[in-house]
């Protein structure tokens, strides 16, 4: 195992466990933010670190503060099994961190003649990793709730086991199909053998080949994130908090990380099966290998517009109303962004323009190509979440037995459909 | 009486797919995404405290103050009318002789707790006067203990009108 393995698979792992736990307070405040802006309200935007606002950014991070701060409280009527349910919030925490580490962030880079894949846990099964460690998630919501002694988190814990019985089966199926379909059960493979074309134009995208198993496996997802609109395990109207309603502290914390942990894996899950993982339409990683000159130039011609527009965007958004003269510092806060924006495209430029002209060397260009690929990953990744929260936003709830109504007489006939659809097309091209 | 037959929705093939709907949804919820982001400003939340509230009319009952006569004396003659008028007896008041040859009597002191105030405007209108206003606009009164807010005869002299009217209608 030379050095180079282990930097790979350091880099990955270090990778996927930041984009997993860094993404909670910016997905925290996307959503209060985005809730806001979508109900014509501002959201959070007040809390700052020496002036710098961020947009608001940094109110999650107060509020972990916070969490952090506050009284373990036990209930004292939880006199058997106290360790199960402090076990709890950490069993569905855990379950959705793993289940985000076989998500492949860029495609393998070849070092010495070794092929790396750029994944946390660099395993060739990803998607049945996936299934098993998404569905542990459920455990620990049924332990809280049931542990907790309270009635309200009994039935909270009751509706999350019914959710299992409705969607399980339907995500199960409509990924069976798009095994059937990629042939393999590698999240990596997968990705490639989207990068293909068919009828020379349309990019082979999971969307454009399986538009039911899609369309399932995205609605089953949001069932699994326990997200809107199929956040019946809990419901302030009618189980005030379901199975978190004991929790306190950073234990409701967990729960609630976990929420947004596994809403990030599923987006992670859906674009790297429907979206095409990390790559771009009509260009595979082999383009971007043998092209790469021409890549790396149309980026540094693409950049500074993208810059150009996000400063735009800054320094008209990012002030208080003309009419109003005490401006609280956010003038500074724009100028010192602009510095720091305008100082990174130098760099990326500077480097892109070195690879380019003078630099020959294969394997910068690979590296390269693997940030540009993680980047769009990441790009991809918020993009989806955005459509989660969107999503939270607009639909109403359904009912637990609508949910299971759904499940049982629509989704389930239509996936095992589809699977037979399948089947009968992927027999006859072969 | 009939039997009405409401006629309900939701049964058609379009509305049982769920995503037409859904969709429809997300045009409604991202078109106000998008207006919004482009146009921060555009959000018709008032950024107070850099901005002040403009629409607080003289008809809006801020914090009290006692007016003035012509010649710059209290117009109050302390006649117990607003403490006895007020529902939440907060207002104290010591009546003393009057030098300055206006009336007989004045307030020695005249204290008005705005803890135990309700804002309901009774003492304004009972004043015969025209001595208490609420016609000052502050809408907001800060302080770091409770006898912050016990206004005092003094402090309640300072206090402005905020639409003009400077003195008292009544006495001059």
């Amino acid at each position: 195992m030379s050095t180079s393995v282990i930097l790979v698979a350091f880099g990955s792992f270090l990778l996927g466990t930041l984009l997993a736990l860094l993404t909670i307070p910016v997905l925290v405040w996307l959503e209060r933010r985005i809730a806001g802006l979508v109900q014509d309200r501002l959201g959070p935007n007040r809390t700052n670190i020496f002036g710098f606002r961020l947009g608001g950014v940094v109110q999650s991070f107060a509020d972990v503060v916070k969490l952090l701060l506050k009284e373990e409280y036990y209930p004292s009527h939880i006199k058997n099994g106290r360790w199960l349910f402090m076990m709890a919030p950490i069993i569905t925490f855990v379950a959705a961190l793993l289940a985000f580490m076989v998500i492949p962030f860029a495609d393998t880079i070849t070092i010495d003649g070794e092929t790396l894949r750029v994944q946390a846990l660099p395993i060739d099964f990803g998607v049945f990793w996936y299934m098993a460690m998404s569905g542990i998630g459920v455990i620990g919501v049924i332990f809280g709730g049931w542990l907790s002694h309270n009635k309200y988190s009994l039935l909270g814990a009751a509706r999350a086991g019914s959710m299992v019985i409705s969607y399980e089966l339907p995500l199960g199926l409509s990924v069976l199909s798009f095994i059937i379909t990629y042939n393999t059960i590698d999240f990596n493979a997968m990705v490639h053998w989207q990068s293909q074309t068919f009828f020379g134009f349309i990019p082979a995208w999971g969307l454009f080949i399986q538009p039911l198993a899609s369309v399932i496996l995205i609605v089953a997802l949001f069932a699994e994130t326990n997200r809107n609109p199929f956040t019946v395990a809990e419901g302030e109207s009618e189980i005030v908090a379901g199975f978190m309603t004991e929790y306190t502290a950073m234990k409701f914390a967990m729960f609630f990380m976990a929420e947004y942990v596994a809403m990030n894996t599923a987006s992670a899950v859906i674009i790297t099966m429907v979206f095409g993982g990390y790559q771009l339409p009509w260009v595979s990683t082999e383009m971007l290998h043998t092209h790469f000159n021409v890549f790396a130039f149309s980026l540094m011609c693409i950049s500074p517009f993208v810059v150009a527009v996000l400063i735009m965007w800054m320094r008209k958004n990012n002030r208080v109303r003309p009419s109003v003269s005490n401006d609280d510092g956010r003038n500074f806060e724009t100028k010192v962004l602009t510095i720091v924006m305008i100082g990174f495209l130098v760099v990326i430029e500077f480097i892109l323009g070195y690879l380019v002209f003078f630099a020959d060397d294969p394997f910068a260009n690979s590296l390269a190509v693997t940030l540009f690929q993680i980047v769009v990953f990441v790009l991809k990744l918020m993009v989806f979440n955005i459509f989660f929260i969107l999503i939270r936003w607009t639909v109403p709830r359904f009912r637990y037995d609508q949910v299971q109504y759904l499940g049982w007489y629509y989704l389930l006939p239509l996936s095992l459909l589809n699977i037979f659809i399948t089947a009968v097309i992927v027999v006859g091209v072969s | 009486m009939g039997v009405k037959v409401t006629k309900r929705y939701g049964g058609a093939f379009k509305d049982r797919l769920f995503l037409p709907a859904i969709f429809e949804g997300v045009r409604v919820t991202l078109k106000h995404l998008y207006g919004n982001l482009t146009d921060i400003n555009a959000v018709s939340t008032l950024r107070y405290p850099e901005e002040q509230p403009t629409d607080i009319s003289n008809r809006w009952r801020g914090l009290h103050r006692l007016t003035h006569r012509a010649d710059d004396t209290i117009a109050c003659v302390a006649c117990f009318m607003c403490a006895t008028a007020c529902p939440s007896k907060c207002i104290f008041i010591e009546a003393t002789e009057r030098e300055d040859g206006n009336d007989e009597k004045m307030p020695e002191s005249f204290f008005i707790d705005t803890l135990e105030c309700v804002f309901c405007g009774y003492c304004v209108e009972a004043c015969p006067c025209d001595a208490i206003r609420m016609d000052t606009g502050i809408f907001t009164l800060t302080g770091n203990k409770r006898e912050d807010f016990v206004m005092n005869k003094e402090q309640l002299l300072s206090h402005k009108g905020a639409f003009g009217e400077e003195t008292s209608c009544a006495r001059d």
